[in-house]
């Protein structure tokens, strides 16, 4: 239950290399297009008409690229707009609300992580109903105008190709945008409320408590107690009622304000009023650190073997994903984490690592308790190190250790955190598990440090922001497909795109031949034939062929998986859902990458309009 | 009249071919035609003639296969031109979805026009078109009329310098054929340039200053309307209250000097005459007819 | 188009709508239940299909609407959407997102709800699989009580499939009562008031509970209900799951009148099932566990009448056979099993083979006015042979005979009070009260012995002896240990001689 791929990847550091990548591609796009559009006029027109027309077609298309009337665009964005509604956008608002609506059914307050799961469907259901509505109303409208002639009334006024293709993509991009508003703010709205409940207390523990409080006002020294609250939402909490906390005035009104501990992810504050006669006031307060936005700041991992190696990766014990290694206990075996760039004025209450183990027995061991482990710090430059102090795993959960900034060591050395072990903001956090013959399993983002949290509200808006950026894209796709497209083919060109951009890892391992069944056509035998993915096909001239044919698809798709966005790149569902927050150097990436494709698909929509007869 | 050329054709010729490249319709050939300011100019002749093909190609909606036109000395592809230019298609494609306001508050925004003049036209052309009761329905529910007379106004939205009519009197009824005729000769004395093309004579017949016919997408005639119909050797004799014996005493007077009177009966639609008269010859003798300007 | 005609056309549109409703009301309308046990409406020919055909909830009241509009959403592919969902889990199991993993399970339940596989495939992988990813063994519960709720839901869809009742049951038996966190699971689950709602404290155990619910899948096949598996099989469990407890107790240091109580129960529902008729292997009729020790005896007494029929025939017949033996044969037959060589072993065998004496064989050699009588003992016995083969593999595959005996002994005071001592002896040993463990341990084995005098059974045959010398052989085992600790020899002769012949300490 990790965050499995995430960006530590700085922005300033990613957007010179990519900008670079981008700025070739997008040369060689123009000028082999340029090219292409040259040597097509030669053929038709004779050399030296031929390149003047080129050039002519060059010249206006650069005066139309720069002389965009903001006026003319606003007024093809607002007729976009209206078209929208016309083609009645409201019904997949109704969709989504139904959605809304009737999630209860399938999402269960119970769960585990009902946050996690409650953000989850709120943010791909929208961002798919958005997607789709994308798809539609980008890839539909453009042919649709040149179906119906209106196409003709507009051109015919001095309005440059140019200024329809950015109209189209700003209209969409508006309702979009209003629509993920309105989304984004139900969405909130029924996280919250989905989320809320408040706790109460049985009959049988408020008499406990009752007589805790007799008793307590008899003798100052009277032991708290741990009640269970009831059962909502399929979980209860356990409440350590402490008299010695509480505070009494005169009249003997005793008054305390506890929290409970962690439940499915969240905890409430329970303020209570004792009176000296009568029914005890418990106020419990709606759940609370369920909806966080932590901001991590990763560091590197690396391993050390038992025998205190270097090594690559840890053990593997048989687990089919790879992405934890394990550390072999009362072994030299660790997991080592080098955090950069640390500033003392940042952690002014110690250093806050947080951590996501896995754990493996190869023996029962002490089924009570967890298998210990242990917590160091080390100098990376003088090598000095420091054992901070030992815990016990519970494995799949998030677990907080602060590390002090001073702190004695066992061998009764002093230790000041920065002073002594940061070195030129550099410090290692070594992870051991102390218990022989047991593992612990740790992997990149499993172990990180919590700086601070960001305001979850923000995050989430950050998070519809990602699926803004999609939404952009998708409709760049659909613009530039509707320009030589039409309306059906374009709706599919765009579906296509979109569908690679979401499995784009799929695709990829497809085009490298790593998907069991082989590629389409193979995989079409296979599937008419009944045949097991696994199996060898028989040595046939039509395998032959099939493999031939697929060989030649995954060229393509080798070519299409280059071309076409990564899209988890730009879903941060999973940050909101698990609750880290998404950084702005990781948005402004997200942001680059979005008009890295939509400036493009503009200047080629623009291209492909112009070269249109749209009388035809 | 002013010599000056608004319009100018040099054997514009298209070409429609099909999906594989293939030559399909020879829509136009080798057109040569030049529009002066202030006249209205008619382009004639039945359906697939190449009417429609050359005005789209004078707008830039289709690119010449060979030759060019250009507009106000410009080339058709050139957006700047459609400034000063007014469309009216032949069917008036219009947003079903905007009323008359706002198509027509949308076109006067793609000329940039200043908020105050764009209400004012607005305002204006509404009036001038009669759709004032209409103008806040949705263009779906106008009849072929209204249409027709929304589609006018956008065309003028801009005061344009030439307006291209693509069959502006069909869908109308008699009295709208009237306003519509009328409406165009009040432009031209506004001094605007009119290119119209119509398949109905005496629409050409009655506001035409010149004429072009075409037929197969070839120009079979050019030239004023009057002077057009004059040319022949060829008198009509008009007259009334003529007694049998005034008839016959005509006639004697025909064949006194070598002529020979055809018929002595009703006027008919001369124009059409002589439409009837080209395509005819047009379909025994296909070929370009090279005849002299008038 | 004219009024006249749109109103014709809407007619002929409304005459066509009316029957189309018709039919599908006719095909579709769901069974009502009726009101207190009276009959309610059999329901439409789809309802009534469904019925057929085992595929509840077929009464209005049981469809659940989500269940429902899932699978009209899928508008048909279903099947897709399906595959689609398992290969989800699949991935979100392997990458232990067990949050989604959970989500993903329940819409899959959704879309097949009354497929059985999916509720046993499923709750399995939480119960089991996923329940032991975890480190904690409350977190480990968790999810096993997790796949049992998921069973439930499963129950309330296939009211008729007895099998996930028993899936339900054999989880609580097997998972919470014999897992290696068993001290643990069954700890929290008698805490558990979530899960047993309620269900008073003294019934909370997780055997009981086990039982329970063997017996509500018993009443399920009774009712009709579809069972996988041998009769026999499932008809023992609930008695089976009432020894587990009573072994359970006394593991946990209860004892007394308590415990021989429960031992006297599982002993009762023993007797019980052994009462019971079950299907017979290859055959129509039906076998009762109970039904061997008579049925040999039977035997007996129809074999006396044969042979008293022609006195002295059996052993004519014997010797005629014995005469017939090879020289070889015979001398392995005389010579001692002890002594025999691997060939002789073989002869020998033979040799037994070939001079048993039919009854059939006895029977036809009888002439005169009793052969027909014999002919018709002969037929009798062979028939109760054949039962009492069917009766010992049955036995056999349940353990009958050392259940009943275990049952038996179990539930004397001796026995209880063995165990107690050796029970008290145990935590002296975990105390390091040495004298005392020493004193207990002795105690108890001395009850043993009593025990095993009172029971030669325990260690009569093959099966019980390794069973008994098992379950003692730990005991002494310990015993030896205190003694070693307090540096004492072991006793020689030992009390439990007999015992330790038997018992092969695993390493």
């Amino acid at each position: 239950m990790v965050l499995e791929t995430f960006h530590a990847v700085n922005f300033a550091e990613w957007i010179g290399p990519a900008a670079k990548v981008w700025l070739i591609a997008v040369v060689a796009l123009l000028v082999g297009f340029a090219l292409l559009r040259w040597l097509f006029a030669v053929l038709r027109q004779g050399p030296a008409a031929g390149t003047l027309s080129a050039l002519n077609f060059l010249w206006a298309a650069a005066a139309d690229l720069l002389l965009i009337s903001p006026r003319r665009t606003l007024a093809l964005a607002g007729l976009t707009i209206k078209e929208s509604m016309r083609r009645r956008v409201v019904i997949v608002f109704a969709v989504f609300l139904i959605l809304v609506a009737f999630a209860g059914w399938f999402l269960d307050p119970g769960s585990n992580q009902p946050a996690r799961l409650y953000l989850s469907f709120v943010l791909t259901t929208t961002s798919y109903l958005v997607l789709l509505l994308a798809v539609f109303l980008s890839a539909l409208s453009l042919p649709a105008d040149i179906r119906n002639h209106t196409i003709h009334t507009v051109v015919t006024k001095p309005v440059r190709p140019s200024e329809i293709v950015l109209g189209r993509v700003l209209g969409f991009a508006a309702v979009g945008t209003v629509l993920l508003g309105l989304m984004a703010a139900i969405s909130y709205v029924f996280v919250l409320r989905g989320l809320d409940h408040k706790h109460d207390f049985s009959a049988a523990a408020r008499e406990q408590l009752a007589v805790m409080w007799r008793d307590a006002r008899r003798n100052d020294s009277t032991q708290g107690i741990a009640v269970s609250t009831d059962r909502v939402q399929n979980h209860r909490h356990t409440v350590f009622f402490d008299p010695a906390q509480e505070t009494v005035d005169e009249q003997g009104v005793r008054r305390g304000a506890i929290r409970t501990d962690t439940e499915n992810g969240h905890e409430h504050e329970i303020q209570y009023v004792v009176p000296a006669e009568g029914e005890v006031q418990f106020v419990c307060s709606p759940p609370e650190n369920h909806l966080l936005a932590r901001v991590p700041i990763y560091g590197k991992l690396r391993f050390k073997d038992r025998a205190g190696k270097d090594a690559d990766k840890g053990v593997n014990v048989g687990d089919e994903w790879t992405y934890r290694s394990y550390i072999q206990g009362g072994s030299l075996a660790a997991a080592i984490w080098t955090f950069e760039n640390l500033r003392d004025d940042q952690f002014p209450d110690g250093l806050p690592v947080e951590m996501t183990l896995g754990v493996f027995r190869t023996h029962k061991g002490d089924i009570e308790k967890g298998v210990p482990g242990s917590l160091s710090v080390r100098n990376p430059a003088t090598g000095d190190e420091a054992h901070v102090r030992t815990f016990a795993s519970r494995e799949f959960q998030t677990d907080l250790q602060v590390i002090p900034l001073e702190f004695q060591t066992g061998d009764g050395r002093t230790i000041n955190l920065f002073r002594d072990m940061v070195a030129d903001g550099k410090l290692e956090v070594w992870l051991r598990c102390v218990a022989p013959q047991q593992y612990f399993g740790a992997g990149q983002a499993d172990l990180y440090l919590r700086a601070r949290d960001a305001s979850f509200a923000l995050n989430f808006v950050k998070g519809f922001a990602g699926i803004w950026l999609q939404m952009v894209m998708i409709t760049g796709f659909g613009v530039l497909f509707s320009t030589f497209l039409s309306g059906p083919i374009a709706i599919l060109a765009t579906g296509g795109a979109l569908l690679g951009g979401l499995f784009s890892d799929f695709l990829y391992q497809l085009s490298q031949h790593k998907v069991f069944g082989g590629g389409p056509i193979e995989a079409m035998i296979r599937l008419v034939t009944q045949q097991n993915v696994v199996t060898e096909l028989p040595p046939t001239a039509q395998t032959t062929v099939a493999k031939m044919l697929d060989k030649a698809a995954e060229q393509w798709m080798w070519l299409i998986w280059h071309m076409l966005p990564d899209f988890r790149v730009l879903s941060f569902s999973d940050h909101v859902a698990y609750g880290f927050d998404i950084s702005w150097g990781l948005l402004a990436m997200a942001v680059c990458q979005t008009l890295a494709y939509v400036g493009p698909a503009f200047v080629l929509g623009y291209v492909f309009l112009k070269s249109r007869e749209l009388a035809q | 009249m002013s010599a000056e050329v608004v319009i100018e054709t040099r054997s514009l010729t298209k070409v429609y071919r099909d999906f594989w490249g293939r030559r399909k319709v020879e829509a136009l050939k080798a057109l040569d035609l030049d529009v002066r300011r202030g006249e209205i100019f008619g382009l004639l002749g039945p359906n697939g003639s190449g009417k429609t093909t050359t005005i789209k190609l004078i707008l830039g909606l289709l690119f010449p296969t060979n030759g060019e036109a250009l507009v106000f000395g410009r080339p058709a592809g050139d957006v700047e031109k459609n400034a000063r230019i007014g469309y009216l298609p032949e069917e008036s494609y219009l947003y079903r979805f905007l009323n008359a306001e706002e198509t027509l508050d949308f076109y006067a925004r793609l000329f940039r026009l200043p908020r105050a003049v764009r209400r004012q036209r607005v305002y204006d052309l509404i009036e001038q078109v009669g759709l004032q009761r209409a103008k806040r329905r949705q263009l779906r529910e106008y009849s072929k009329g209204m249409t027709r007379r929304i589609g006018l106004a956008q065309a003028l939205i801009n005061d344009p310098e030439l307006l291209l009519l693509d069959e502006p009197t069909t869908g109308l009824d008699p009295i709208g054929i009237r306003e519509m005729k009328d409406l165009i000769l009040h432009l031209r004395d506004q001094g605007k340039t009119i290119l119209m093309c119509s398949h109905r004579l005496d629409d050409v017949q009655d506001v035409c200053d010149r004429i072009a016919i075409l037929h197969q997408g070839e120009l079979k005639e050019l030239g004023r309307v009057d002077s057009l119909l004059k040319v022949r050797d060829m008198t009509e004799i008009r007259a009334t209250g003529l007694s049998e014996e005034a008839k016959e005493e005509i006639r004697q007077v025909i064949a006194r000097h070598g002529a020979q009177l055809l018929s002595c009966d009703n006027p008919t639609a001369t124009l059409e005459e002589l439409f009837v008269k080209i395509i005819r010859e047009s379909e025994e003798h296909p070929g370009r007819r090279v005849r002299g300007v008038a | 188009m004219n009024p006249r005609r749109l109103l014709l056309r809407k007619m002929i549109y409304v005459g066509l709508m009316i029957p189309l409703v018709l039919l599908l009301a006719v095909l579709g309308m769901p069974a009502a239940p009726g009101a207190k046990g009276a009959p309610g409406s059999p329901g439409g020919v789809l309802a009534r299909l469904r019925e057929q055909h085992e595929l509840s909830p077929t009464t209005l009241g049981d469809i659940d609407p989500t269940s429902e509009t899932l699978k009209l959403a899928t508008l048909g592919l279903r099947g897709v959407a399906s595959t689609i969902l398992w290969e989800k889990a699949n991935n979100y199991k392997a990458k232990k997102d067990w949050t989604n993993l959970a989500a993903t399970l329940e819409q899959l339940s959704k879309f097949q709800p009354n497929f059985v596989s999916v509720w046993r495939f499923q709750s399995w992988n939480l119960s089991y699989n996923v329940s032991v990813e975890f480190d904690d063994y409350r977190d480990r519960y968790h999810w096993v009580i997790r796949g049992l709720h998921y069973l439930d839901k499963g129950i309330r869809y296939n009211r008729n499939e007895a099998i996930l009742v028993w899936d339900s049951a054999y989880f609580v038996q097997h998972k919470i009562g014999r897992s290696d966190e068993r001290v643990q699971f069954r700890r929290l689950f008698k805490q558990d008031d979530d899960f047993h709602g309620s269900r008073p404290m003294a019934r909370r155990d997780s055997w009981l509970v086990a039982k329970e619910r063997f017996e509500d899948c018993l009443e399920v096949v009774d009712r009709g209900g579809r069972m996988r598996g041998s009769p026999l099989l499932y008809r023992s469990n609930p008695a089976m799951a009432q020894m587990g407890y009573a072994e359970a107790i006394e593991k946990e240091g209860t004892f007394g009148e308590v415990a021989r109580r429960e031992w006297k129960q599982a002993g009762d529902e023993w007797h019980a099932f052994g009462a019971l008729d079950l299907p017979r292997t290859g055959s129509e009729s039906t076998i009762r566990l109970n039904d061997y020790e008579p049925r040999q005896e039977e035997r007996k007494a129809l074999a006396a009448q044969l042979d008293e029929l022609e006195p002295g025939l059996r052993q004519r017949l014997r010797d005629e056979k014995l005469a017939a033996l090879t020289d070889e044969q015979r001398k392995a037959l005389d010579t001692p099993p002890e002594k025999r060589s691997t060939r002789q072993m073989d002869l020998a065998a033979q040799a037994e083979a070939s001079i048993q004496v039919g009854h059939q064989e006895q029977a036809r050699r009888i002439r005169g006015e009793n052969r027909k009588k014999a002919l018709e003992l002969a037929k009798q016995i062979d028939l109760i042979d054949d039962e009492l083969h069917s009766l010992r593999s049955s036995r056999g595959i349940v353990n009958f005979e050392y259940w009943r005996l275990r049952a038996a002994f179990e539930q004397e005071a001796d026995t209880v009070d063995a165990r107690e001592a050796v029970y008290r002896g145990q935590q002296a040993l975990a105390e390091t009260d040495l004298v005392a463990a020493k004193r207990l341990y002795e105690a108890g084995l001395l009850k043993w012995r009593q025990v095993l005098d009172r029971y030669p059974q325990l260690l009569a045959d093959e099966n019980t002896r390794s069973i008994t010398a098992d379950d003692l052989g730990e005991v002494i085992d310990e015993y030896r240990r205190v003694l070693k600790l307090l540096d004492e020899p072991f006793p020689d002769p030992f009390i439990l001689q007999d015992v330790l012949e038997h018992y092969q300490p695993s390493i």
